[in-house]
């Protein structure tokens, strides 16, 4: 660029050239035109300030290219003197102060959603890069979804009691899926998790775009996009894709709304002779935090776990209309909003029976015996980078709140600290919700699923924190390139190995579709991708199976028989015409009961062993059968 | 847009879409649950053999067996046993030491012969109490991954001929309680170590007073046992046919189990009754329903135990095992 403005830059010789690389970069400036008027607005466009050869360093300006002063007077090379033309119209137009505006511009926001939909892309692939057969939670879902159409729409008893022990509605998201299911098995219901968290990432860049800039929610959807969480759920068929999707849209919904009320201006009132004036909504628009609430009783619906986070979508609100419309009108948003969310969830209680279900999944869920230090490794693992980011970009948000790069610019009515500081606790302690809840009750049962949820909240944050790293100008390139390359690092493998963690059932399920015929007995653990895999084919249902957690044997001499008895008397009968067990390093003491049981009663005879390699370790399925009658005692 | 400029978009539109392609296509070394099967290579099988329908061959079909001296797969000597009996037999038996290695070439030889593979396995040492005590626990792990990996069927007869008193592990020095415990030990492991690919043979002798007197201390359980694999020979003092010489060891061993009997070592001694012994043999195993073979010790030890000791005993051997029911191919249920 400096060559191309020959007689100028010869002549100046030093020339700050980051921002006139920004001129040139990001907006039409007249830099980018080449010589003529382009060079004088080259000039111009580094702050129109002339050039002084020997003087400080300009606090604005963040690179310097050093030249050294010629020497005597320059000669003009003969090649690149000319006349300049001039026009008795011809007129120098307003000179703009920098080169590039902070305000939105179309380019830079096609620029911004294409650079989205790269990480969309990359986000697509990551997670269908995982393979595996259905987990059986998802296996579990899709078949109660199919049981539930069968009970809501052609009057099928529901023999399941799905609605006591599932952790989340088993009329919402497992009919959905299990409608998906019926057009393209498992495979299209996975497909329309991606869609769910490729739709909260893009939610994600929305309204962290609103709440920030551009710069930011790229780099808040980026690191959301590769965090092992997301791309292990964007291939999950669960509730957990779509319960993200809807805690994304509730908080993209109520940010939006804050910037589409519209104000009036008015009298407040009257103190002594000073007369208050103060902010009035436009007639209606305090209800438009309304259009949220059916989004977020929804989330609560599909996920009860999802309430949990409901605090800080509201607080969210509160923010975003504190900014902008005052305290008094921020509180009362927010209390239509949980005011809304309360009663639709009220009603959702009162014409469901799904109250026990949620004390026993989410409220009052059985404590684990897993340690507490594993846990908090398992987090930081998880989430460490991104809460770490977060931190990182609450803290400095806090100090300063100024987010680009613009010389000289001071927004005029800018955030204050304790907003600021307000804003990042919330969104980065709302990472901490589902660990910190999960740690307390000592169980990791999907901790790798639960910590995205947070995670989503905190991602803004750590936008900023990334953003802040790399600096103005994209001063320090390798922070982000580090940081970036560490997540994507992370996110790959710690996915790919959560994805492996269950045994693929790939040569489990054509062992079983010799033997399973219909209206057989089954006894299995995993009982649920059996059932939903070989019911597929028409070989069995779900009321023909018992799993190791349940079982209320009626014996011979008509008890009725629970826990470690039932399985035994049941054994000793003969009662199972087979059984399933996944027999892994460290199998929990029904399976051992069970095992032990057919050794010892000689009514079962192992028939296969399918040995699998998992992610973490080894073991093998077992497939025992009742010995024939000649075989029998 | 122009058209270069589409070409370019059109380009990069392509390559992304062929490297989201080749992203998501799982490679054998990609890890587990991206499709791949991770850094080491898998020795187990993805499906193991069944042998279920091998415990009782369907149709009435029956086993013949043989045991023979030396290096079994060796061509010309399996060629000449089955060039004598006029059929090929469908299950080979050999032994292994307890403490030895696993003969997985060999018993692989033996199945792609298309014979069942049957392992005498004779614990030497150390003693039936210490194995049932878990301190041979890792050599029968090694063994049994072994097996597993080699993904063929195989008939194990461990401490054969336990009610003897003849052997280390029989009646004279082990007892009932310390065989059932080391067979129980070594069964589970094998289990545990996913290993459902072998038929488990428990073997006593019918030959001796003390043989059935306290049979049902020596089973462990119907869980642990597919086949009653008796061993008795024609001797030439004792029974002569086999309703005098199984029969009654049969009878004792119903009261506990009916799971289907193979004599799983026999012979006659050379001599005028030989013809007659072995016509008796086999014709008992071909009528009986809960006879699912025999395996002949052709053998030249003490006595001429071997088919062809004489031309009489020879053609009575060929004649009988020449009915269909034996010898079928162990490879197709």
């Amino acid at each position: 660029m400096t060559s191309g403005h020959g007689p100028v830059t010869a002549a100046e010789g030093l020339v700050p050239v980051a921002e006139g690389l920004g001129a040139v970069a990001e907006g039409p400036g007249p830099g980018a035109e080449g010589p003529g008027p382009g060079t004088e607005g080259a000039v111009a466009g580094f702050g129109g300030r002339a050039y002084r050869g020997d003087g400080p360093y300009d606090p604005e300006s963040t690179l310097r290219l050093r030249v050294l002063p010629a020497r005597g007077r320059p000669e003009p090379a003969p090649g690149y003197t000319f006349d300049e033309i001039t026009r008795a119209d011809w007129a120098l137009g307003p000179v703009p102060d920098t080169g590039w505006s902070a305000a939105p511009g179309a380019r830079r926001t096609w620029v911004s959603r294409a650079l989205l939909a790269c990480l969309l892309l990359v986000q697509a692939m990551l997670s269908l890069r995982l393979h595996n057969t259905a987990f059986e939670d998802e296996a579990l879902y899709v078949y109660a979804g199919h049981a539930m159409i069968d009970h809501l729409f052609h009057g099928t008893p529901d023999y399941g009691g799905f609605g006591t022990y599932f952790s989340g509605s088993p009329v919402l998201y497992p009919v959905l899926a299990a409608w998906v299911d019926s057009v393209g098995g498992l495979t299209a219901v996975r497909l329309m998790s991606l869609g769910f968290m490729l739709a909260a990432t893009g939610l994600l860049y929305s309204f962290t775009r609103m709440l920030f800039n551009e710069r930011t929610a790229l780099c808040a959807a980026g690191i959301f996009a590769v965090s092992q969480s997301t791309l292990f759920l964007g291939n999950f068929a669960t509730y957990d894709a779509l319960a993200i999707l809807l805690l994304a849209l509730s908080a993209w919904i109520l940010v939006r709304v804050v910037r589409v009320i519209r104000v009036v201006q008015g009298v407040q009132g009257v103190q002594g002779a000073k007369v208050t004036r103060g902010i009035r909504l436009a007639r209606g628009h305090w209800a438009l935090p309304l259009a949220a609430a059916p989004v977020a009783a929804l989330a609560v619906g599909v996920k009860y776990a999802s309430a949990l986070y409901l605090p800080t979508v509201t607080i969210l609100l509160v923010l975003a209309a504190h900014r902008r419309l005052g305290g008094r009108q921020a509180l009362r948003l927010g209390a239509v909003f949980t005011g809304g969310v309360v009663v639709l969830l009220g009603i959702g209680l009162a014409t469901t029976d799904y109250l026990q279900a949620i004390r026993s999944t989410t409220t009052d869920r059985a404590h684990g015996t897993t340690s507490v230090p594993a846990m908090a490794w398992d987090c930081f693992r998880w989430g460490g980078l991104l809460f770490a980011l977060a931190c990182l970009g609450t803290v400095l948000y806090t100090r300063r709140e100024r987010l680009g790069e613009v010389p000289g610019r001071r927004a005029p009515a800018g955030p204050g600290t304790r907003w600021r500081l307000v804003l990042g606790a919330v969104l980065t302690g709302t990472a901490l919700l589902a660990p910190a809840y999960q740690i307390h009750l000592q169980t990791s049962v999907s901790l790798h699923k639960h910590i995205g949820y947070g995670l989503l909240f905190a991602a803004p944050m750590a936008g900023v924190g990334l953003t802040r790293l790399v600096g103005a100008h994209f001063r320090f390139p390798q922070a982000a390139i580090a940081v970036g390359v560490l997540a994507l690092t992370l996110g790959m493998s710690q996915s790919a190995q959560n994805y492996g963690i269950w045994p693929s059932t790939t040569y489990l399920m054509p062992e079983l579709a010799k033997n399973v015929r219909p209206g057989q007995k089954w006894l299995g653990q995993p009982h649920e991708a059996p059932v939903y895999y070989l019911s597929r084919e028409g070989l069995t249902d779900y009321t023909l199976w018992t799993s190791i957690y349940y079982i209320d044997y009626t014996g011979r001499q008509g008890r009725h028989l629970m826990g470690a008895e039932g399985y035994r008397a049941a054994i000793d009968d003969g009662w199972f015409d087979g059984v399933v067990l996944d027999w892994s390093d460290q199998p929990g003491d029904v399976q051992a009961l069970i095992r032990g049981e057919m050794r010892t009663s000689g009514r079962y005879r192992l028939a296969g062993a399918l040995s699998y390699r998992t992610s973490v370790g080894t073991g093998h399925f077992e497939i025992w059968l009742r010995v024939p009658a000649a075989h029998g005692r | 847009m122009s058209g270069v400029g589409r070409r370019a978009a059109l380009g990069w539109a392509l390559a992304a879409a062929a490297t989201s392609a080749a992203g998501c296509t799982p490679s054998r070394t990609a890890p587990i649950g991206a499709g791949g099967q991770g850094p080491s290579v898998r020795t187990a099988p993805y499906v193991p053999f069944d042998v279920t329908w091998m415990i009782r061959p369907a149709h009435g079909r029956k086993y013949l067996g043989a045991a023979l001296p030396g290096v079994r797969v060796t061509p010309g000597v399996l060629d000449a046993w089955a060039g004598k009996a006029g059929k090929a037999p469908n299950l080979l038996s050999y032994r292994l030491s307890w403490g030895d290695g696993f003969p997985a070439g060999e018993t692989l030889a033996v199945w792609r012969r298309r014979m069942l593979p049957y392992l005498v396995w004779d614990p030497w040492k150390p003693t039936l109490r210490a194995i049932a005590e878990g301190r041979a626990d890792a050599y029968v792990r090694r063994t049994a991954l072994t097996v597993r990996d080699l993904n063929v069927p195989l008939a194990v007869s461990f401490a054969q001929e336990m009610n003897g008193d003849w052997y280390p592990w029989g009646v004279r020095k082990t007892a009932p309680e310390e065989f059932v415990g080391a067979w129980r030990r070594v069964h589970d492991l094998f289990q545990d170590t996913g290993v459902s690919n072998v038929i488990w043979v428990w073997s006593p002798t019918v030959a001796g007073p003390a043989a059935s007197a306290r049979l049902r201390s020596y089973y462990p359980g119907d869980a642990y046992v597919d086949w009653l694999g008796l061993v008795g020979y024609y001797t030439g003092t004792g029974p002569h046919t086999f309703d005098t010489l199984f029969a009654p060891v049969i009878r004792k061993a119903r009261a506990f189990t009916r799971n289907p009997v193979l004599v799983a070592g026999t012979a006659a001694a050379s001599g005028a009754r030989k013809p007659a012994e072995i016509r008796d043999l086999l014709r008992a195993v071909t009528t009986r329903r809960d006879v699912v073979g025999f395996v002949w010790s052709d053998l030249d030890k003490e006595t001429d135990w071997r088919i062809d000791s004489s031309p009489e005993a020879l053609a009575a051997f060929r004649r009988g095992v020449a009915d269909p029911h034996f010898g079928f191919d162990v490879r197709h249920p």
